[in-house]
C-alpha cells in the first residue's frame, strides 16, 4: 500500500459514467451513475462480483467498447475528458499514458509472436524506436519483472506458464512509463503464491514509474492488501467507497457487509438470494430484495452520500472520504 | 465405520518420449480411506499429482501400481452391470463448471441427458428434474436457458444437478470453486455441507485453498510430489 496522501490532486476523475448494451433481449444496462477519482500514485480497488460492471467502467475509460455501447457521463484525465476524443487521439494516450493488463494474458497475448517483440512493439510504435533499441529495452525490462535470462524473450506464449505470461503483460503495460495502469483481474487463473508473487511485482514497477494503479478485482484479500481506497460494486452501481482498511473494518453497506461475511475467515457465510438481473433490475436499491435490513423506503434509489468516521452524514468538503448509497445514512 | 471407497499403495507413472521411452512417477504409495458422510480434505501444490489421484479414485484413469477398492472390491476387477454401478455411484466434478457443460444442449436438455442414459421412463423426468433443480437451489425458469446465459455459480448447481441424479455415493470434488466469486463460493460450500448432510455422501476435496479445507473437511492429506504426508 503506498503512503501517498488520500487528499492529494484527483488524477483520473469519473463523472456520472452510465454504460448500457443494447442487445436482442433487451437494454442491460451495465454501470449507472458511477463517480470516483484517483489519485497521483494511488491505488484504487473497484471490487464487486462477476458480472456487476467493474470491466465494462474499465473499457468504458479506455474507449475499448463495443459498438452496441451507449456511454454518458465524464472521464477526465489531465484537463482531458477522455469520453469526448477522437480514436486518433485516444490511441496516443492507450499504452503511453494510461496502460491496461488484460485478465486474460494467455489470450491477450499474439500466440505466434516472441514474447520480446511485443514487449519492444510498444516502443516501435509510440515512441519511433529501431527494433534493436526497442528489444534492448524490452529485455531490461523483462528482466526486472524476473524474467532475467535472456532466452526467456525469445520464447512464444504458450511456452509460458500463466505466471509467465502475465508477466509479459505487466512489462508490456509499464514498458512506456504510463501515469495510470488498469489491472483488471490481474490475478485470475494464478494460484495463491503466484498471485502474490505476480502482484508484488507489479506493484513495484508501479511505484518505480510512479504511475496510479487502478485495481478491478474480485479478490478481496488482494484489494485489502495492496489497495488505498476501495469502491464496491453491487449490479452496475458503486455502492460504497473509502479507504480500504476502513471498509473492511467497519463496511456501511449492507452489500458490503454481505460480501465481506462470505470470507472464508469470517465463516463462508453466503449471501441469500442470487444477483439481479441487469435487464430489469429492481425499483430503488437495487440490493433491498436480498437485504437484510431492508425498509419501505430502499423501494426510491438511494443516492450517495459522503459520511464521517462515525457513519454519520458530513456536509460536501469536508475531507471525508467514505461514500455510501443507503437510506440508513 | 466401513470404507465407501478405499486406495491402497497407489502409484502412477508416466512414460513420454518417442524413441527413448523415460518416466515420470507422478504419485507413489498413496493410501486413503474415504467414509460414508465425512469430507477427506487433499491438499498440496501445483503439480503434486491431486487430479491424477482424484481421476484414479474416480476409475478414470488406472493405477501403475496398488488399488482401489469400492464396497472392498477392486474396482479394475469389476465386470459388466458392477463396473457400470461404480461408474454411477463414484462421481467427479471439476474446477471450470461451464467447461463441464455442453455448451449447445439447455440446462433442461443437460439433465434430462443423464436421464436418458439411466433409462428413466420419460414421464418421470419432469418430477425428477424439479426435484434435483429444488436440492440444489435453482429455478426452474432456468431449464431453457445454455450455460452461457447462467452464472458460473449457477453452472456448477447444475453439474452437482447432474451428479446427484445418478444417486452418488462418493464425490471428487477436484476445486469445486476455484473459478468462482467468494460469494458464490460460499453458497456452493454450503450447498455441499446441506447435500453431504441430507444423503450421507463421502467427498474428497481437492483444494489449495487451506481455509475451504478447514472448513469442509473431517481430516486432511496432504500430497508432495507424489507422496502423501
Amino acid at each position: 500500500m503506498s503512503s501517498l496522501p488520500l487528499n492529494a490532486a484527483p488524477f483520473l476523475q469519473i463523472e456520472g459514467l452510465s454504460v448500457s448494451f443494447k442487445t436482442t433481449v433487451g437494454r442491460v444496462k451495465a454501470a449507472e451513475d458511477i463517480c470516483f477519482d484517483l489519485k497521483e500514485g494511488q491505488t484504487l480497488a473497484l471490487v464487486g462480483e462477476t458480472g456487476c460492471g467493474k470491466s465494462v467502467v474499465a473499457s468504458a475509460i479506455m474507449q475499448l467498447l463495443p459498438h452496441n455501447a451507449s456511454v454518458q457521463g465524464r472521464a477526465v484525465f489531465a484537463g482531458r475528458d477522455l469520453l469526448a476524443l477522437s480514436e486518433r487521439e485516444m490511441a496516443r494516450i492507450r499504452g503511453s499514458e494510461i496502460a491496461i493488463v488484460f485478465q486474460n494474458p494467455s489470450l491477450a497475448l499474439n500466440p505466434i509472436i516472441r514474447v520480446g517483440e511485443q514487449i519492444a512493439e510498444m516502443l516501435q510504435v509510440h515512441r519511433g524506436f529501431s527494433r534493436s533499441r526497442s528489444l534492448r529495452t524490452a529485455e531490461d525490462m523483462a528482466s526486472r519483472l524476473g524474467l532475467a535470462e535472456r532466452d526467456k524473450v525469445r520464447m512464444y506464449p504458450f511456452q509460458f506458464s500463466g505466471g509467465m505470461n502475465q508477466r509479459v503483460m505487466i512489462a508490456t503495460s509499464m514498458i512506456l512509463s504510463p501515469r495510470i495502469i488498469i489491472a483488471d483481474e490481474p490475478s485470475k487463473g494464478l494460484d495463491g503464491p503466484m498471485t502474490r508473487e505476480v502482484m508484488a511485482e507489479m506493484m513495484r514497477a508501479k511505484d518505480q514509474v510512479g504511475a496510479s494503479l487502478l485495481l478491478i478485482t474480485h479478490d478481496l484479500m488482494l484489494a485489502r492488501e495492496i489497495s488505498d481506497r476501495m469502491a464496491v460494486m453491487y449490479c452496475g452501481e458503486i455502492v460504497e467507497i473509502g479507504k480500504s482498511r476502513e471498509v473492511f473494518a467497519e463496511p456501511l453497506h449492507p452489500y458490503t457487509a454481505a460480501l465481506l461475511s462470505c470470507l472464508p475467515e469470517r465463516g463462508f457465510q453466503p449471501i441469500p438470494g442470487s444477483s439481479p438481473s441487469m435487464i430489469e433490475p429492481p425499483a430503488g436499491c437495487k440490493f433491498h430484495p436480498r437485504c437484510p435490513v431492508r425498509q419501505d423506503m430502499c423501494m426510491k434509489g438511494p443516492k450517495m452520500v459522503e459520511v464521517d468516521d462515525r457513519g454519520k452524514v458530513s456536509s460536501v468538503n469536508e475531507g471525508a472520504c467514505r461514500e455510501v448509497r443507503c437510506w440508513r445514512y | 465405520m466401513l470404507a465407501v471407497l478405499k486406495a491402497e499403495d497407489v502409484a502412477k507413472t508416466y512414460e513420454y518420449g518417442l524413441i527413448f521411452k523415460k518416466q515420470h512417477q507422478v504419485l507413489q504409495g498413496i493410501s486413503l480411506e474415504m467414509e460414508e458422510g465425512k469430507t477427506l480434505g487433499l491438499m498440496g501444490v501445483s503439480g503434486s499429482g491431486k487430479t491424477t489421484l482424484g481421476k484414479i479414485l474416480a476409475g478414470l484413469e488406472k493405477p501403475s501400481l496398488g488399488r482401489v477398492l469400492f464396497a472392498e472390491k477392486d474396482i479394475w476387477r469389476l465386470q459388466g452391470r458392477e463396473f457400470a454401478a461404480f461408474r454411477r455411484r463414484v462421481q467427479m466434478v471439476f474446477q471450470d463448471p461451464e467447461g463441464s457443460l455442453n455448451p449447445r444442449k439447455s440446462i433442461e436438455a443437460s439433465l434430462h441427458e443423464v436421464l436418458g442414459l439411466l433409462k428413466i421412463p420419460s414421464r418421470e423426468w419432469h418430477d425428477r428434474t424439479g426435484d434435483t433443480l429444488e436440492m440444489v437451489g435453482l429455478s426452474e425458469e432456468l431449464l431453457c436457458r445454455y450455460p452461457a446465459q447462467i452464472s458460473g455459480g449457477q453452472c456448477q448447481r447444475v453439474v452437482l444437478g447432474r451428479v446427484l441424479l445418478l444417486q452418488p455415493r462418493v464425490m471428487i470434488l477436484d476445486e469445486p470453486t476455484s473459478a468462482l466469486d467468494i460469494s458464490v463460493q460460499a453458497q456452493i460450500l454450503n450447498l455441499l455441507k446441506d447435500l453431504q448432510k441430507d444423503l450421507g455422501l463421502a467427498y474428497l476435496l481437492i483444494s489449495h485453498q487451506p481455509e475451504v479445507i478447514r472448513f469442509m473437511a473431517h481430516e486432511t492429506i496432504v500430497i508432495e510430489s507424489g507422496r502423501s504426508s
